[in-house]
């Protein structure tokens, strides 16, 4: 967690403020979980510094899922987890959807899956790329992050940028069948299998036993 | 790097560092550095086939002497593509595939699976299952860590402590094959609850247990808890900080260990855990001792668990499962009297059913860890994603940290300390 953007805006140096100020609505745990979604304080918070990164808000089964642009996830992220009230300071998870079949662009969503020790809830970024395009990597803010997005890397074939090495995970090394998690990825792969001799070689009649002898 | 080997100091002294060491395990066969420090560092391969591994784990080492400078644990051996065959079956037909992911503790899996499908589905199992779950969760936890003790004492050096773990293993085992027929791979939990009636004796076969466990654990104690090789192997070998914990996204007791007061029971409460008195321990030094304290005190929180829901549960007669809902498995009492039973038995089971388009994230307390399934659903019949967070994968990479520095002889015992299974690690 030793370089980062230094130009990250933080909320004591944010002068103006674009929907009401945080001191109107507070910092409980039960706006967490308020229906009204806009009321969530991270929402309040990373609608208030990032006004134009914040694409979509999704309430489902109590969770909170924010769309963000890819380009700054980093410093979302950044921001959830020194906030002082927030303070999202726990990844839990990250990894990928192949979103082939249900909409045209961007391919795939990075999700990530947050925590927050002090205040007990949970959060989940999304932040939706195309084949190819980079997700900047968030190993400099957690190290957890490291093997996630070599798998992340390993199932779907997303770069992360700056990450610091960004291998295969699961596979092996000289894998070069693709990603398997794709959705145009079949089921059992692009080769056929290898044919193995099934036909037996030793006729049944030496290999069962019947008490008296072969 | 022009060192010398007689410029590094003993470790008791001051903690080796070396100025070239890669934050985490970045190290290759072909790295460069290795070849510049060829003539001084040797390289190592552990495993794939080391006993101490826990299973098929390769650990590529760099070795100044007998100091490791840095490892890069190589995994994907047992790599079954749980996650790829998981969109190609049915949400009912995946909770055997929980099972295989962490072998050692198959309820676990199955109960964080199904709590996902639920959460997604929306139904709720009875509080009487909910119980049983919990009391079926604690039994699989004291199994987990038994397996857990035993191999990692065997890797230390105490023989004898693997042959007691696994015989009172034995005992929970015999217990799970009471209650749903299978030892290992049980796929217990179903959505909803439970379709099968609780067996006559399996109460008074957990009261056995519960009676004679915390004895034999009173032996295992003294075994170990003060004895002078025990303490000299785990104390201060392998310490993790709390900064270093939440950073590497640790969880279970490896972040316990190290004082992160964090347990999923507490925090996010599922099932009926709000409800049952427990105690969360926490270590102090973050070292592998204090990892082992925890894990100790953990079976004796379960123990208190177990009694409790048991006591809660005997005596109560309402369902077992939620049959009201249409996720769940139609009752299999009158298949085969009724046509009507049949047909919709059949139905249901091979068809499955079609939750609502939507995402869903659970994760419970496993015994290694946080263990969380997330499921994204398309209104089919089949996940669109199936995504485990297996605990002992995150857990995993913090060996390259814990490694750098320590001795030779400690890889085993900072392997042996994260709790790993590697059916869980490649999935």
């Amino acid at each position: 967690m030793s370089d980062h953007d230094d130009t990250i805006q933080t909320p004591e140096n944010e002068t103006h403020s674009l929907v009401e100020t945080p001191e109107e609505l507070g910092w409980e745990r039960t706006l967490y979980t308020d229906p009204d979604v806009a009321k969530h304080p991270a929402v309040r918070e990373l609608r208030r510094v990032f006004p134009h990164d914040i694409l979509e808000v999704i309430r489902f089964r109590d969770e909170t899922t924010i769309h963000v642009t890819p380009a700054k996830l980093r410093e979302i992220c950044f921001f959830l987890r020194d906030h002082r009230e927030i303070a999202f300071n726990f990844l839990t998870d990250l990894t990928a959807v192949d979103m082939l079949k249900l909409r045209t662009a961007p391919r795939f969503d990075v999700v990530v899956q947050l925590y927050s020790l002090p205040n007990r809830v949970r959060l989940r970024l999304k932040a939706g790329v195309n084949d190819g395009q980079s997700v900047p990597s968030l190993v400099p803010i957690w190290n957890g992050a490291n093997w996630l997005e070599r798998e992340t890397f390993d199932m779907f074939g997303i770069l992360f940028e700056g990450h610091p090495n960004l291998r295969r995970m699961l596979l092996p090394d000289d894998w070069d069948e693709g990603h398997p998690l794709r959705k145009d990825y079949p089921l059992r792969g692009w080769k056929e299998f290898p044919v193995y001799n099934t036909e037996r070689t030793v006729p049944r009649s030496r290999t069962r036993w019947t008490g008296r002898g072969v | 790097m022009a060192t010398t080997s007689s410029d590094i100091t003993a470790p008791s002294d001051a903690p080796f560092v070396n100025p070239n060491a890669s934050p985490t395990g970045t190290l290759t066969v072909s790295d460069e550095r290795m070849l510049d420090n060829g003539d001084r560092l040797m390289t190592l391969n552990m495993g794939p086939q080391h006993p101490s591994t826990h299973g098929v784990m390769r650990v590529l080492l760099k070795l100044d002497g007998e100091i490791v400078v840095d490892c890069d644990p190589v995994i994907g051996y047992l790599h079954r593509g749980t996650e790829k065959l998981g969109e190609a079956h049915r949400y009912a037909q995946l909770t055997p595939w929980t099972d295989r992911t962490d072998y050692v503790a198959a309820p676990l899996n199955n109960l964080a699976y199904i709590l996902t499908v639920e959460k997604l589905c929306n139904v709720e199992a009875p509080e009487r299952a909910q119980y049983w779950r919990v009391i079926m969760a604690e039994l699989s936890r004291i199994a987990s860590h038994l397996v857990w003790l035993g191999t990692h004492a065997l890797d230390i050096g105490a023989l004898s402590m693997s042959l007691y773990c696994f015989r009172e293993r034995e005992l929970i085992l015999d217990i799970f094959e009471s209650f749903c027929g299978a030892r290992l791979t049980t796929n217990m939990m179903e959505i909803g609850g439970f379709s099968r009636p609780i067996p006559d004796g399996l109460v008074a076969q957990i009261r056995n247990f519960l009676r004679i466990f915390p004895q034999r654990q009173r032996e295992y104690t003294t075994l170990l808890d003060a004895n002078p090789i025990w303490m000299t192997r785990t104390k201060g070998v392998g310490i993790i900080s709390p900064e270093a914990a939440i950073s590497y996204s640790l969880t279970g007791a490896c972040l316990r260990g190290s004082g992160i007061n964090y347990d999923v029971r507490k925090a996010t409460p599922y099932l009926v855990y709000d409800r049952l008195e427990f105690e969360v321990p926490l270590g102090q030094h973050g070292d592998t001792y204090d990892r082992y304290l925890v894990r100790q005190e953990e079976m004796r929180q379960s123990i208190r668990l177990i009694t409790q829901a048991l006591d809660h549960v005997e005596h109560m007669d309402t369902p077992l499962m939620a049959y009201e809902s249409a996720y769940v498995i139609p009752p299999h009492k009158g298949t085969m009297t009724t046509a009507e039973d049949m047909q919709r038995h059949f139905v249901w089971t091979i068809k499955g059913f079609n939750p609502p388009v939507g995402e869903a994230w659970c994760s419970i307390e496993h015994s290694k860890g946080e263990m969380g399934y997330y499921l994204v659903s398309d209104g089919g019949p089949l996940p669109y994603r199936f995504r485990i967070r297996t605990p002992d994968f995150v857990n995993l990479s913090v060996l390259p940290h814990m490694a750098q520095g320590a001795m030779l002889a400690d890889m085993v015992a900072l392997i042996g300390t994260i709790d790993i299974v590697l059916g869980s690690v490649d999935r």
